[in-house]
């Protein structure tokens, strides 16, 4: 066998047996879950504040209770709650 | 996809699903629509409305968070994370606070806190507005 045959056989295919049972193993978690959170690891991204549509919680509650967000000041005050560290 | 950014509410709201891609935010579009349900089912029937922000905090964090609430209506409802410094604040006002006891808030909290540790954050998060919306029962 040449010296390029031998490379092949004996790193080659064991290389590529290791990395298909890599992506075999990580694979799907990779592609599914690109950002997945890692608890220490830091979070990158721009901060993002999530509220309900105005049109879709009419439905249940009081109308004009809409989430007053948009920059208007309506200076409530936080009365209570709770915290927690992980 | 009804949920916003209430900082920029164009560079955020995804038409249609992209796929995995992650947006700026850190969210797929599979997650945001999880994200979405919770929070209109949960506003909807509790009669509260509940945001969700995730981001840094500055320290104290508390503060930070109560500061953020200062924006919303008395009947709001804010559940603040940050991953990157691993705290989460839940606030509520004068109206939600007689609906959800600080109780009820510290119940859900350590709920959030045990699939956070696990990394999973939109999970927590979902789990946290249940817990909250059934205990402020119905509107």
């Amino acid at each position: 066998m040449t010296i390029p045959e031998t490379v092949g056989v004996f790193v080659g295919i064991p290389g590529g047996i290791i990395a298909a049972l890599g992506f075999a193993v990580y694979g799907k978690s990779l592609l599914h879950q690109p950002n997945r959170y890692r608890p220490g690891r830091p979070w990158n991204y721009q901060p993002a504040w999530f509220v309900p549509h105005p049109d879709a919680v009419v439905a249940g509650g009081r109308p004009g209770s809409a989430p007053a967000v948009e920059g208007v000041s309506t200076s409530t005050t936080a009365v209570g709650g709770a915290s927690g560290e992980w | 996809m009804s949920g916003e950014v209430a900082t920029s509410p164009h560079n955020f709201i995804q038409h249609g699903p992209h796929g995995f891609d992650v947006g700026e935010h850190g969210f797929t579009a599979r997650q945001l629509s999880r994200l979405d349900e919770a929070l209109t089912l949960s506003s909807r029937e509790s009669g509260l409305t509940f945001s969700v922000y995730i981001g840094a905090l500055q320290p104290p964090t508390r503060a930070h968070a109560e500061a953020l609430f200062e924006r919303l209506d008395d009947d709001s409802v804010l559940i603040a994370i940050s991953p990157t410094q691993r705290v989460l604040h839940v606030v509520t006002g004068p109206e939600s606070s007689r609906r959800l006891p600080n109780r009820a808030c510290a119940l859900a909290a350590l709920a959030m806190r045990a699939s956070f540790s696990q990394g999973d954050l939109v999970g927590g998060i979902v789990t946290g507005l249940r817990m909250l919306a059934d205990s402020a029962g119905r509107a």
